[in-house]
């Protein structure tokens, strides 16, 4: 997995790439520390170049989630497809973390 | 019945995969030589882009590896490449990768690497390559059949082989324990040096009255293929010190895969104090 993320007024929008596994902890970890620096107090996770993810990388988002609510910043998932969108129903994040389309 | 070295993977089914040679791009050749006598085996050549001609089964290969880089290329898990077997550095006469190559005739598709090695690879998508390529898969089965086997395959390396436990509180800290108790596992030779298993069988379905059709000899009542739909019985076995599972806590970042694995087989049974996980697919 690999990320980029553009800074905007209002938010923050972080492009998550390729496959996120239980592997990119230390990713997710840099990732997390970024999204805890930078201004908007809105984080959007942009899922729609990602791959596959699997039941680590949705622990990690958890984590990232509950870091930003630490922040006082407001975490939201957007555009998840294919597998990954199968995967977030099955394992029902939507109860916890606000996903758009 | 596990005796460390081999990992015998449950009970035999006749032979199913006669091996024609083996192919071992990592090795140096002395070494190839030494296990063509010992295997009494041909080494091949690499095999070529593409799948190759002919019956599943006939003319199979074995690839023999000492690391992952070795294992790369996509085409080395098409047929007619139908085992994955690593030697222990300690096996000079062969009659390890011998024992293990016996496993793996008995079955349709066999793995048994270092952690070190599997932790390289993405065993997952590899091994539903394997099986896509032996029977062809539709778009949401093959997606969560990977996820499957992803999620067993990660679960013997990290939870069981490297004994890393899960995240459990939703915290950087705890991101950071799992991360540092991953590389140190990793890097503990013991640890890395311990083996995955796994047992892949495919089997046709059967318009015959269970009991009657020609199955493999030996096989037991609950492999029969129902439905008119392919079978694929999948087991994978570590070395760890198992497990006892348990109802997943829904707060942690942890604990949702063998929920995930248990919504997608069509069969799941944990066996061996939890060191092996045995997992049925219908394709």
């Amino acid at each position: 997995m690999d990320y980029g993320i553009e800074v905007r007024d209002q938010e923050a929008v972080v492009r998550l790439r390729g496959r996120l596994t239980f592997n990119d902890h230390a990713k997710l970890r840099a990732l997390i520390g970024e999204m805890g620096q930078n201004k908007p107090r809105r984080q959007v996770l942009d899922l729609s170049s990602l791959e596959f993810v699997d039941s680590a990388g949705i622990g990690m988002l958890l984590i990232a989630r509950e870091e930003m609510d630490r922040a006082d910043k407001q975490f939201v998932l957007r555009a998840a497809a294919g597998q990954v969108k199968r995967v977030l129903t099955v394992a029902q994040i939507a109860k916890i973390v606000p996903i758009e389309d | 019945m596990t005796d460390g070295d081999t990992l015998p993977s449950g009970a035999a089914t006749g032979l199913r995969t006669r091996f024609a040679g083996f192919v071992a791009p990592g090795l140096p050749h002395d070494r190839s030589n030494r296990l063509a006598r010992a295997l009494g085996l041909r080494p091949a050549e690499r095999p070529a882009e593409g799948p190759a001609e002919g019956p599943a089964g006939s003319g199979a290969l074995a690839l023999l590896l000492t690391d992952g880089g070795a294992a790369e290329a996509d085409s080395l898990w098409l047929p007619p490449v139908a085992a994955w077997v690593e030697p222990a550095a300690s096996d000079e006469d062969g009659r390890g990768v011998a024992a293990l190559l016996a496993e793996a005739s008995g079955t349709d598709l066999y793995v048994n690497l270092t952690t070190a090695t599997a932790h390289d690879l993405q065993l997952g998508g590899r091994l539903l390559a394997a099986i896509g390529a032996r029977h062809p898969l539709s778009g949401h089965r093959r997606d969560d059949i990977e996820l499957a086997l992803h999620e067993a395959v990660s679960n013997a390396l990290v939870h069981g082989n490297l004994g890393v436990s899960g995240m459990k509180e939703l915290s950087a800290q705890e991101l950071e324990r799992f991360s540092r108790d991953l590389g140190d596992g990793l890097a503990d030779p013991v640890l890395a040096a311990r083996r995955i298993a796994i047992a892949v069988r495919i089997d046709p379905p059967q318009t015959a009255p269970a009991g009657h059709g020609p199955g493999p000899a030996g096989s037991r009542p609950e492999d029969a293929p129902e439905n008119g739909r392919a079978l694929a019985t999948v087991e994978i076995t570590d070395q760890g010190a198992g497990f006892v599972p348990r109802r997943p806590e829904r707060a942690g970042a942890s604990g949702r895969g063998l929920d995930l694995i248990g919504s997608i087989a069509d069969g799941l049974e944990i066996e061996d104090g939890g060191r092996r996980i045995r997992l049925r697919f219908r394709l």
